[in-house]
């Protein structure tokens, strides 16, 4: 029967996550890459989608640590035709800040906001972001987890 | 003379009461509100009976994907390269022998790859 055969499918559990299975942490080097693309490649690997175990109801993601997130490329005119806008709920409370204005205040913002739009919108979507580690510099204080690095596009 | 059915008319609602057990609120006691639940929840089941033969599929084909580019090829590639070989392994065991046996997966991919043209099989972009 057709439905007994898909039921054998294997499927995760989220208990056994760090178990059977364990995360990785990955490291990438943001200089000079644009900012869709690499925010795509690590979108992808937070959720899972790079593993064969990947389940839809499970986080089955590995860590990413950015580093230099403040050195990240754009293409064309976007540092100062692409805007940023919040709402502070107030009547005319709409803010807009260029992406030049973004990065110079909150240098790992653009890639935190590309990523975390690409995610699922959901609880699992921002548990999945929790294991974004975005710094502006070239340190991160995650030598501990000996980050390996990973294979993005130049 | 008027007939009032009065067993049948019982035993049609218990039928209905029965299949909504388990719902919330209203939605299990309530003779209105229940046969338009027990309705509702019929035809979820038969569209979701159906939708589940796809989304099976999608996972797999998702399974298939992450590994085969953990080798450096692409499902498209790696498909190609199994139907020009003459592997007839379906989907589903694909995805399993992915996660089971990743040694018998790698090599699946190498006969997919020394099956395709040269150019296709070489940098591809692994994700």
């Amino acid at each position: 029967m057709a439905t007994k055969g898909m039921q054998r499918t294997i499927v995760m559990k989220k208990e056994e996550m760090g178990k059977t299975w364990t995360r990785d942490w990955y490291l990438v080097d943001a200089k000079g890459q644009t900012l869709g693309r690499l925010a795509a490649r690590i979108a992808r690997v937070l959720m899972g989608k790079h593993k064969p175990i990947y389940t839809p109801h499970v986080d089955v993601g590995d860590y990413v640590v950015v580093v230099n997130a403040a050195h990240i490329k754009v293409t064309g005119k976007k540092l100062e035709q692409k805007k940023y806008y919040r709402h502070s709920g107030y009547p005319g409370g709409l803010k807009e800040q260029t992406l030049e204005e973004l990065l110079q205040k909150h240098p790992t913002r653009p890639l935190y906001e590309a990523v975390r739009r690409m995610l699922p919108k959901s609880t699992l979507g921002r548990r999945m972001l929790k294991k974004l580690k975005i710094y502006p510099g070239p340190e991160h204080p995650h030598q501990a987890q000996k980050p390996k690095p990973l294979e993005t596009l130049p | 003379m008027r007939v009032k059915g009065g067993t049948v008319h019982v035993r049609k609602r218990k039928k209905i009461l029965k299949l909504a057990k388990g719902f919330r609120g209203k939605r299990h006691s309530c003779w209105r509100i229940a046969k338009q639940a027990v309705m509702k929840a019929l035809k979820n089941a038969y569209i979701s009976r159906r939708l589940r033969k796809r989304e099976f599929r999608r996972l797999w084909i998702l399974r298939v994907n992450a590994a085969s580019r953990q080798h450096g090829l692409r499902y498209s590639e790696f498909m190609g390269g199994l139907t020009k070989a003459g592997v007839k392994i379906n989907r589903k065991m694909l995805a399993d022998l992915a996660i089971r046996d990743p040694e018998a997966f790698a090599r699946l991919v190498e006969l997919a790859r020394s099956h395709l043209p040269a150019p296709a099989s070489a940098a591809s972009r692994s994700s």
